[in-house]
């Protein structure tokens, strides 16, 4: 049979499971801005009933701990469109960039080119006018400075990109050490505290944040994870970081990403690093190959058409623009002559002659690059670097929409609603008044008893 | 369902859409253009690339143009004085034939041909802008030279081209050896042949006539050269009113490509707006609702 006392203690059990459920709900409510809490909830279970004489007596409640209601799949899957969306970001940045270099209208490389033509036509209604042919000269002159601006702006795009993939190496590690000191602090806390909770925010929400910066693949053991790039190279391990490491690679001239002394920067690819090193070594290279291929193609052409004729003194004509050709052909474009009487605008080497001009002329619609004309060369690149951007803030919106969902879909499971937690505020509170109630009721009981004559003798 | 932290978030990107969208609409009304970035639609921004260098080439070809135009007008109008001279001297050879004629009369219109001769130099060698129009592309010196009595032709036979439409050149210039000194046809050798005829005492009738014929067949090539001049200004002014009409595409061509719907572009801005506004008063009003309020006030009722 059950005593008074034992219906005390039930009742202490029971004030002890409400004070949790408040202070549980109190830790809820603070922490209704913190980005990455995970709602809390008290672990309540029925404590084991006590059979006496085939009666079977509840013995009130136990608090278990206290858990946090996270879900761990939804977890990995933000984290995986996680680094979807760092990537596009990253990408679409560099190359919103570079897309201001490629101007569709009145500026830029296009303008250049069909201004120098146009120089040229203006030249042969007066084939020995020094002024018109300074005009084709100074036209030669704009065009390669837009060629060399032009080439200099992609550059300074790749190496701000590099500058930021030694940043995002630096973020990495400084997460990899956060991640494995939690990992440490973790394995030292039992699962029903509250502190294990708030560990495991932090940790989810590092994870959440590296994933931004690179591929990260999640292997959870029980209380530690161990993380790895997608490719496998180590970045923690138990209590146990692994730095990654960036180092000048001679060949490319950028800077290279090292695991453990093996190059890992071609297997990067999502997170921010996935993007800045897609536009670094893939996009631009590719970019500024086609821009040095027309450079190039364009000074050979202009070059053998000049050849075929002759300048205002007579002599057959020598290069137009300094020959330069492959890497570096657009950056160091630069006009070879001063005199504009060097020109050779002549076909038979007298000063009325435009003949040649004609030759120079036709250069307009030769294909001078990867078998397009000067300026479908460049409509080209226009073209590319415009695609590029689009696809990538196509990319960027999906991962934004899919990254919003699943954000609300763990909100659903982990967040902490101001109603709900105001609804259990009033029931814990009236369960910790009613357990109260059931106190002070044995306690009136006991007096009776303690009172009843005879009691003391 | 909890929404609680995330509500915000949702709030804002509601709001943040609106806003890009009315951006986006502003931009597109204040500049025109639907593609202000390549990336708003990369083939649109390429095929600008090629429109617009079709434009700049023929405002450049309405510049040459206008400037062969003048250098051309120079021309036929020195040879209209040319060819009124000549006929001039056709009419005074046709008198020096006549039989009633005495020497002195003759000596008196051999005279006035030498005058036209000299009138006639001066024609064939009309200078524009320094250039000589009429020497081919030798064009920096006189094309006709006296030495010693004879006219001589320095200069060669060579045309320009100048292009004027894309892809299309004309000849700009007629070298004078097939204005003044064509085979059988040369205006100095028939004018000095006639001043021989008219000077001479010994000339008949006949030989005057005959040298008359000359300047004749002088004065019929000249004519018929200097059509050059006039067809190919009449080739200048169709294609000009080609190039104008051209430009006049090329502008529709780039309105259609990169250009934007006003009226869409202001419907847009006024939807963006109103999609704003609304995302805002929802986040107003939403930001209060809380089951805390109707407990807070229970409590104090109670």
């Amino acid at each position: 049979m059950s005593s008074l006392l034992g219906t005390i203690s039930i009742a202490m059990g029971a004030l002890e499971a409400q004070q949790a459920g408040l202070a549980t709900t109190s830790n809820n409510i603070a922490n209704l801005n913190t980005p990455g809490y995970t709602r809390e909830q008290p672990i309540l279970q029925e404590a084991d009933p006590i059979i006496n004489n085939g009666i079977t007596y509840g013995q009130g409640v136990t608090l278990q701990g206290i858990e946090s209601l996270r879900d761990s799949i939804l977890q990995l899957q933000i984290d995986s469109e996680t680094q979807q969306q760092g990537q596009a970001q990253a990408y679409v940045n560099a190359m919103s960039q570079a897309q201001t270099l490629f101007p569709d209208d009145t500026s830029g490389i296009g303008q250049q080119i069909s201004n120098f033509f146009q120089s040229l036509n203006s030249l042969s209604t007066d084939p020995s006018n020094l002024a018109l042919r300074q005009s084709v000269l100074s036209a030669a002159g704009s065009m390669a400075s837009a060629f060399n601006g032009t080439a200099n702006g992609l550059s300074a795009v790749r190496s701000s990109l590099d500058q930021n993939v030694q940043q995002a190496v630096g973020e990495v590690n400084q997460i990899t050490q956060q991640i494995a000191g939690l990992n440490a602090q973790i394995a030292g806390v039992s699962s029903g505290s509250q502190g294990y909770g708030s560990f495991l925010d932090q940790r989810d929400n590092l994870v959440q944040k590296l994933s931004g910066l690179i591929d990260v693949s999640v292997i959870n053991n029980g209380t530690s994870i161990t993380l790895t790039t997608k490719q496998g190279a180590a970045l923690v391990a138990g209590n146990q970081s692994f730095a990654l490491s960036t180092a000048l690679d001679p060949a490319s001239g950028v800077q290279h990403i090292y695991s453990q002394g093996t190059d890992i920067t071609s297997e990067i690819s999502s997170g921010q690093l996935g993007g800045f090193l897609q536009a670094r070594d893939q996009t631009l290279p590719a970019m500024q190959a086609q821009l040095d291929s027309l450079a190039g193609g364009l000074v050979q052409a202009l070059n053998t058409a000049n050849a075929k004729g002759f300048d205002l003194n007579g002599n057959a004509g020598g290069n137009l623009f300094s020959p330069v050709s492959g890497a570096g052909a657009a950056a160091s474009m630069t006009v070879a002559i001063t005199d504009p009487s060097l020109l050779a605008a002549s076909s038979d080497g007298t000063t009325g002659s435009n003949g040649n001009l004609t030759n120079l002329s036709a250069v307009a619609n030769q294909a001078v690059s990867n078998g397009m004309t000067p300026t479908g060369a460049y409509g080209n690149l226009v073209f590319q670097v415009g695609t590029a951007v689009s696809g990538g803030n196509t990319e960027l919106d999906a991962s934004n929409t899919m990254l919003t969902q699943l954000q609300q879909q763990q909100a659903s499971v982990s967040g902490v609603s101001l109603d709900e937690e105001a609804s259990n505020l009033m029931l814990y509170q009236r369960g910790y008044q009613a357990a109260a109630e059931a106190i002070s009721a044995v306690d009136q009981m006991m007096q009776t008893i303690i009172q009843m004559p005879g009691a003391n003798t | 369902m909890m929404i609680s932290p995330y509500l915000t978030q949702i709030e804002l990107n509601a709001i943040n859409t609106a806003d890009q969208a009315e951006q986006t609409a502003l931009l597109q009304l204040t500049t025109g253009k639907r593609v202000n970035v390549d990336s708003d639609d990369p083939s649109a921004a390429a095929g600008e690339v090629s429109t617009s260098s079709q434009s700049g080439d023929c405002d450049q070809f309405l510049r040459s143009i206008a400037s062969i135009s003048t250098e051309l007008q120079t021309a036929d109008s020195a040879l209209s004085s040319g060819v009124t001279a000549l006929q001039q001297a056709i009419s005074l050879g046709v008198e020096g034939a006549n039989g009633t004629m005495s020497q002195d009369d003759r000596n008196a219109l051999a005279s006035q041909v030498q005058s036209i001769s000299q009138q006639m130099m001066s024609v064939a060698n009309t200078s524009y802008n320094g250039k000589y129009v009429f020497a081919g592309t030798a064009d920096s010196q006189p094309p006709y030279v006296v030495a010693a009595g004879v006219v001589t032709y320095q200069g060669n036979d060579s045309v320009n081209q100048v292009e004027i439409e894309a892809g299309q050149s004309i000849a700009v210039n007629q070298p004078g050896s097939q204005l003044f000194s064509a085979a059988g046809a040369s205006v100095f050798q028939s004018l000095s042949d006639l001043v021989t005829a008219l000077q001479s005492s010994s000339s008949t009738t006949d030989d005057i006539s005959n040298a008359t014929n000359e300047v004749r067949a002088a004065y019929d090539q000249l004519n018929s050269a200097r059509t050059f001049y006039g067809s190919t200004l009449d080739q200048l002014n169709a294609s000009q009113d080609f190039l104008n009409s051209e430009q006049l595409q090329l502008t529709q061509q780039t309105s259609n490509l990169v250009g934007v719907d006003m009226n869409q572009a202001a419907t847009n801005l006024a939807n963006a707006e109103t999609a704003r506004n609304a995302a805002l008063q929802a986040t107003a009003s939403i930001g209060n609702l809380s089951l805390f309020n109707y407990l807070g006030t229970q409590a104090s009722g109670g």
